[in-house]
């Protein structure tokens, strides 16, 4: 299964900075995790704040395929204040 | 009566216990850090702590707790349908029903838009009707955005509510959210020069139903202090009776007395600091006919912000947080009390004694 690795505000609403999810792409992986609200605006689009890698490269395609030793890593655009 | 003060800052939630005579208080430790708290209340049916969080990441949210803030529920469902070309911004203001309404909470957002939960808050529908109000295209967004940032109801009957919207003025339903009346006749758009009384566009900053008296609201608007006694079918203007300035954003009640109301001046529109150099609470005994400078006890000089939702009451008192981190209290008899300092610059603050 692929592993979702969360941080920061992520980590603290999900309870845990890493999940393992059965999905073959990476929307069917976010939309699956219990802070994917947090993640996926109500239309279903990535916040535009969230930067979303995969197995160390920036992924902007929800239909971007996963492989079972994929490592989805979610990180929060970040500013002063 | 004790109280349990609720202020929601920039940086968390912060609960402070006050004691019976509003003399002594004991703050918390910050609950829900890293979100930006707009408004948080005590459900007084059932103990159910809200709080509307926000996150410029993450987006707005509406978070619930059923033990006093140690654990955390998020509500499933905020958003608006894709064919209204809109995405849920900011939350604002969370009321829960009435005590009859089992389940029933009601959400205030951005832009300009309600929600109505039945299963208390853990999801929530969007209230199309306002979405598609008619007049919608004349609603034009204030300083904080298109916010819906006030949710009021009639205590004597559940199908009439009321909403504030910036800068849309005040609207009410009389069918329990079915559909909406712009509810504005006689307040003040000055911004607008060319028609200074539109029957929409106002830029109210909290309305408030008495509790005792569901007929008789009252007003803070960008311009002026209004009071109705007809459930908003007209309101009178009541900031040339002796308050310092028409602007400000805090409003409070005496649950106990349709009489009193509590405002917080500001300089204006031009620069949002208290006005006179003072932090200076009003209070009107006789219906806004004229208002007493309550500021026993607070600080002097002093140019302090005090946001719209930072201003709460109960039957027993009121209570004010200001953006510098500041949280005073007083009964609605006594001199105020500071009640916390050096908190994150507060957002919002409501009274409410845990069920």
């Amino acid at each position: 299964m692929a592993v979702v690795r969360l941080q920061s505000l992520l980590a603290q609403e999900a309870g845990t900075r890493r999940i393992e999810v059965d999905a073959a792409t990476l929307g069917e992986a976010l939309r699956r995790l219990p802070v994917a609200g947090l993640v996926l605006d109500e239309h279903g689009a990535v916040r535009p704040l969230v930067n979303v890698f995969v197995d160390g490269e920036r992924e902007h395609d929800l239909a971007a395929p996963l492989a079972q030793s994929s490592v989805v890593l979610l990180v929060a655009a970040v500013a002063g204040g | 009566m004790s109280a349990t003060i609720v202020v929601g800052t920039r940086k968390g939630l912060f609960l402070i216990e006050a004691d019976h005579a509003r003399e002594a208080f004991r703050l918390g430790e910050p609950l829900l850090p890293g979100w930006e708290i707009h408004h948080a209340c005590i459900d007084p049916r059932d103990g159910t702590l809200f709080a509307a969080t926000n996150s410029w990441v993450h987006g707005g949210q509406l978070h619930r707790s059923s033990d006093r803030g140690a654990t955390w529920e998020r509500a499933e469902g905020l958003g608006l349908p894709e064919e209204s070309g809109l995405k849920l911004g900011a939350t604002w203001h969370v009321k829960p029903g009435l005590a009859d309404e089992p389940g029933v909470v009601w959400l205030g957002a951005e832009p300009a838009c309600l929600f109505r939960s039945d299963d208390g808050g853990a999801t929530f529908a969007p209230v199309l009707s306002l979405l598609d109000h008619p007049t919608r295209e004349r609603w034009h967004p204030g300083a904080g955005g298109l916010i819906c940032h006030s949710v009021t109801l009639d205590p004597d009957d559940p199908a009439r509510l009321y909403v504030g919207i910036s800068a849309a003025g005040v609207f009410r339903s009389d069918d329990g959210g079915g559909s909406w009346e712009p509810a504005n006749a006689g307040t003040a758009a000055d911004f607008l020069p060319d028609d200074p009384y539109p029957v929409v566009g106002q830029c109210v900053h909290k309305v408030r139903v008495h509790p005792a008296r569901p007929e008789r609201l009252w007003q803070q608007n960008h311009c002026g202090v209004y009071r109705s006694d007809d459930r908003a079918a007209s309101w009178e203007r009541l900031d040339g009776n002796g308050l310092p300035s028409d602007f400000g954003f805090g409003l409070a009640l005496d649950p106990g007395d349709p009489d009193v109301a509590y405002v917080i001046p500001e300089e204006g529109a031009g620069n949002r600091v208290t006005s006179g150099g003072r932090l200076g609470v009003y209070k009107t005994a006789d219906a806004g006919a004229t208002w007493e400078l309550s500021a026993n006890g607070l600080p002097e000089p002093a140019w302090s912000v005090v946001l719209r939702e930072a201003m709460g009451f109960d039957a027993h008192g009121v209570a004010f947080g200001t953006q510098s981190g500041f949280v005073y209290a007083r009964t609605h008899d006594g001199p105020w009390r500071e009640t916390a300092r050096h908190l994150p610059p507060v957002l919002s603050v409501s009274l409410s004694t845990w069920p």
